[in-house]
């Protein structure tokens, strides 16, 4: 074994690149086949007129994409942009918080990263009925706001914007907590305790050195929240009563009762590109900081 | 402090649903809609369910199979970028992205065409093969945070004390990342545990994972059967991350590169 | 039908009957000459009456023996507790049995390719969709001895002549339900959803043809109407409505009716029926402007691996006390004449007069992207 270990050791130390790409081969391979493959699929269904019954014909057609840049569907998107951001400005604020605590906990870490984590180990849809059942006009909360006196008549929570934002907040939490966590985590104390001996207060040890220091989770954190409430098309539904269109239910329905498989292919084509457009944007500019930190 | 105070809240937040859900289980009424008196039926009813029970099955094997691989492959990826520079970096990067924008019914379709085209079976592998390539990213977004703030004073320094590439890795980097690596294997585990959209795609006749079943039955008849599997799931896994928690501890105090700050 | 069609018509159809054209490209380029499903279908039938001296060969060959294994495809919570473990027993076949949301779900994984299945149940609209795709094959009568159980409404569907293919499962009304108990003016109009005083308390269902559907019939238009002055009128009145309503949610509403957070809602008549079962303050109505009537059935996919099986599967549930307790589970109504005899609580057949106002959906064809361009708007609104 260690014979085979020292020549391969030998022949990566000749390589530099090759150590790279021994790291990114097994993974690239996996989603090359198994992601970009079937998207480049999707992508010549995009420009390929819609079959009669679903499906697509042979041929070929911008008019998918045309029929795209309509302000119905940029309305939509619009929206949808407006909920993702909101989404994930309230899960920061409430999940850093979390996050901080939790690195800090010492032995009770685990147990706190548990309890964050356990309400996902139960039905996506199991815990949004529950929701529904808390947030109805006869349900927990009105009950209880009622029978306290707070007020008069049952609120309208259910089937609301803030319904929906309670969602998707509920549903991606642990997206930033786990990440915001993961970079506290190692956080070295010794540094605070440095800055509190010079004279900073806490407020000032925490904004010049554990957030800056907790930034790369922070920025996954938000990718991890943004990106996927910008596809999500249950919430809206459920809690939503369906009263209001994501680009995610627009594009579901393509596929669904519409059976239009190239205009939602087309859509879903657009949206990731928006995405990935700001996420290349965002790398390009904290590349240069990043090298900077170290 | 303010800070504890929103933490307790958050945490309310997050399980008060939960703790309806499982009072759910033991209510004496279809609809869940008021409390109707206690009752053990649904956990009753489940042992006829042979579908939640299969269900639930296939969901474990699905994703403990696909965390596996993907944290597997997921750290590999966040090394290489993390650590190494090479020709294509950015691009890697992006790409990395990708899966993570895309929404979730067009991965599910577009697997399902491949598999079609490739005269694919499908079951437990294309549904395996569908969870890993989405939460690959997530995965590689989790580790590489982790990694880049890892202070590599140690690595070298066993690198100049004698050590090899694979011992420093698995002796001096991988106990130092461990901590991010779980978190990005239970963040796979939760994506495939709850996956429902992609799956439904690429599930063959007889692997339906629970999501599917459950989605289902709540579809047409909101049965507490549904509530009473979640609590029997919620019951179990607090069992077994006790067990798994203990054992990391003990893992963590022993090993020599603990943290310096315990 | 237009004049001007008519002589490119004519050489269609002479170029089916003269088996220059399969009966796919036919249906396909009749849809895009503008036709409807109906008149294609109709055509499609006439044109086959020719021929009918020789029945196709498929119809009369023997399956072969019973094989040992059954694979099928449902909607979720469609059957009874025990039908397939009976079945299972009494055959010694071993059955799979998987579960969808919608008929769109279903059809998306065949059309993709995806196989393995022996059964599966669509909604009638779709099934001119699988025929004319080559999805599903023709039934072959002779192994099922229990078909004169159906009653005649369900033995000859429009959308599938001679039930050809299919083999009705269950059926079911899209109406009304509402609490009695809390609404004081009578309900019997699609009218009621433009009432402000039940606003807030009102849903209907998530699912364009049934929401633009009821709006057509509101206006006495067919349901089944592609004409654009028809649908742009039905599209206001939807978004006239929708102030009015709480949400737009199908089956699952009967939680909220149950639990009088709903008053009035769309609802089928196989979930009103579960939920009287816990309010009997729950009421049904067949508005007096007309509804959907819709049907599912049981079709065998061409890529079946256990076509045998898959008869003996139909005949077993054209049994009465099998057909029986499948309603009696599921609540919709059994198409089973003599089933419906067996049950307590049975969905009565429509009588005459209210098949009158009642009408199937058929399959929309090309203007299915005019439908979901205008319940886009809708849901924009």
């Amino acid at each position: 074994m260690s014979g085979a270990r020292r020549r391969l050791l030998a022949w990566l130390q000749r390589r530099p690149a090759a150590r790279a790409w021994a790291l990114l081969g097994p993974g690239m391979v996996w989603l090359v086949l198994f992601f970009l493959l079937p998207l480049v699929i999707m992508a010549a269904y995009s420009l390929m007129p819609r079959g009669t019954y679903g499906g697509v014909q042979p041929g070929f057609t911008l008019e998918h994409y045309r029929r795209f840049f309509d302000p119905l569907y940029l309305a939509i998107l619009r929206r949808t942009v407006v909920w993702s951001v909101g989404c994930t400005v309230v899960c920061l604020l409430v999940g850093y918080p979390v996050a901080y605590l939790v690195a800090r906990a010492g032995r009770w870490r685990a147990v706190l990263l548990f309890l964050v984590v356990l309400p996902f180990w139960t039905s996506f849809l199991v815990r949004t009925f529950a929701m529904i059942f808390l947030l109805r006009d006869g349900g927990l909360v009105n009950t209880v706001l009622l029978r306290l006196g707070l007020i008069d008549a049952p609120l309208t929570l259910l089937y609301t914007p803030f319904a929906v934002l309670l969602g998707l907040v509920y549903g991606f939490l642990p997206f930033m907590i786990l990440p915001i966590y993961a970079s506290l985590e190692k956080l070295d104390p010794t540094l605070l305790e440095a800055a509190e001996t010079l004279g900073a207060t806490p407020a000032a040890g925490f904004r010049r050195i554990t957030f800056p220091l907790s930034l790369p989770g922070v920025v996954a954190g938000c990718f991890l929240v943004f990106i996927p409430s910008m596809g999500s098309f249950l919430t809206a539904d459920l809690l939503g009563g369906a009263k209001q269109l994501m680009i995610g239910n627009l594009i579901q329905n393509q596929f669904a009762a519409a059976r239009n498989w190239p205009f939602g292919s087309a859509a879903s084509f657009v949206v990731t590109a928006l995405v990935l457009v700001a996420v290349i944007t965002y790398l390009r500019v904290r590349e240069p900081a990043a090298d900077g930190a170290r | 402090m303010g800070l504890v105070a929103v933490a307790v809240l958050v945490y309310a937040f997050l399980h008060l649903p939960i703790l309806v859900l499982v009072a759910f289980s033991f209510n004496a009424s279809k609809f869940s809609a008021e409390w109707r008196g206690f009752t053990l039926e649904w956990y009753h009813r489940l042992l006829e369910r042979a579908d939640v029970i299969h269900g639930l099955e296939i969901s474990l094997v699905v994703a403990t199979a696909s965390t596996a691989i993907s944290a597997a492959l997921g750290t590999l990826l966040a090394l290489a970028l993390a650590r190494h520079r090479f020709l294509g970096r950015r691009m890697v990067e992006g790409f990395l992205y990708v899966p993570i924008v895309t929404p979730e019914i067009v991965v599910g379709i577009s697997l399902l065409l491949l598999f079609a085209l490739l005269r694919l079976p499908l079951g437990v592998a294309t549904i395996v093969i569908a969870h890993v390539a989405f939460s690959l990213s997530f995965v590689v977004i989790v580790v590489r945070a982790r990694l880049e703030g890892m202070d590599t004073s140690l690595e070298e320094a066993a690198l100049i004390l004698g050590a090899d590439e694979i011992t420093t890795f698995r002796r001096v980097t991988l106990p130092q990342l461990w901590p991010g690596v779980v978190a990005g294997a239970l963040l796979a585990f939760i994506l495939s545990f709850d996956d429902f959209v992609i799956t439904s795609f690429v599930a063959g006749s007889g692997t339906s994972t629970l999501p599917i079943v459950v989605y289902g039955m709540a579809r047409r008849n909101v049965e507490p059967s549904i509530n009473a599997i979640s609590t029997i799931i919620l019951v179990v896994t607090t069992a077994v991350l006790y067990v798994a928690e203990r054992s990391l501890v003990r893992g963590e105090r022993s090993s020599p590169i603990s943290r310096r700050s315990a | 039908m237009n004049v001007g069609r008519g002589g490119a018509l004519e050489r269609l159809v002479g170029d089916l009957q003269g088996a220059r054209l399969s009966r796919r490209e036919f249906v396909a380029r009749g849809l895009g000459m503008g036709l409807g499903l109906e008149a294609v279908g109709s055509l499609l039938a006439a044109c086959g009456e020719r021929e009918r001296e020789k029945p196709p060969a498929a119809q009369s060959a023997d399956l072969g023996p019973l094989e040992r294994e059954l694979h099928i495809y449902n909607w979720s919570d469609y059957i009874a507790q025990d039908t397939v473990a009976n079945f299972e027993r009494e055959f010694g076949v071993r059955v799979t049995y998987d579960t969808y949301e919608s008929n769109e779900e279903m059809i998306a994984k065949l059309q993709a390719g995806a196989t393995g299945y022996d059964i599966i149940v669509p909604t009638g609209y779709v099934v001119p969709v699988l025929v004319a795709t080559d999805l599903i094959v023709p039934l072959h009568r002779k192994y099922l001895t229990n078909w004169n159980n159906l009653s005649p409404i369900f033995q000859n569907l429009p959308t599938d002549p001679g039930n050809a293919h299919t083999v009705p499962w269950q059926w079911g009304t899209s109406g009304i339900a509402y609490r009695r108990d809390k609404v004081n003016t009578a309900v019997d109009s699609w009218a009621v959803f433009f009432d402000r005083r039940l606003g807030g308390k009102m849903t209907m269902m998530d699912d364009a043809r049934e929401v633009i559907g009821a709006m057509l019939r509101y206006r006495g238009h067919s349901l089944n109407s592609v004409r654009p002055a028809e649908l742009a009128q039905a599209k206001q009145d939807a978004i006239a409505a929708k102030p009015q309503l709480k949400a737009y949610i199908s089956a699952p509403v009967k939680g909220q009716l149950v639990s009088g957070d709903v008053w009035v809602a769309q609802l089928w008549n196989g979930d009103t029926v579960q939920a009287q079962a816990e309010e009997p303050n729950v009421a049904y109505v067949l508005p007096k402007e007309g509804c959907t009537i819709w049907n599912d059935s049981l079709c065998i996919p061409a890529s079946a691996r256990h076509p045998r099986a898959a008869h003996e599967w139909m005949n077993y549930i054209l049994r009465p006390e099998v057909g029986a307790a499948i309603s009696r589970a599921t609540g919709y109504g059994t198409p089973n004449v003599d089933a419906a005899r067996l049950l307590e609580h049975p969905v009565t057949f429509p009588t005459a007069e209210e098949l009158k106002r009642l009408e199937f959906p058929v399959d929309l064809g090309p203007d299915t992207a005019a439908w979901d361009q205008i319940w886009t708007e809708i849901k924009a609104a």
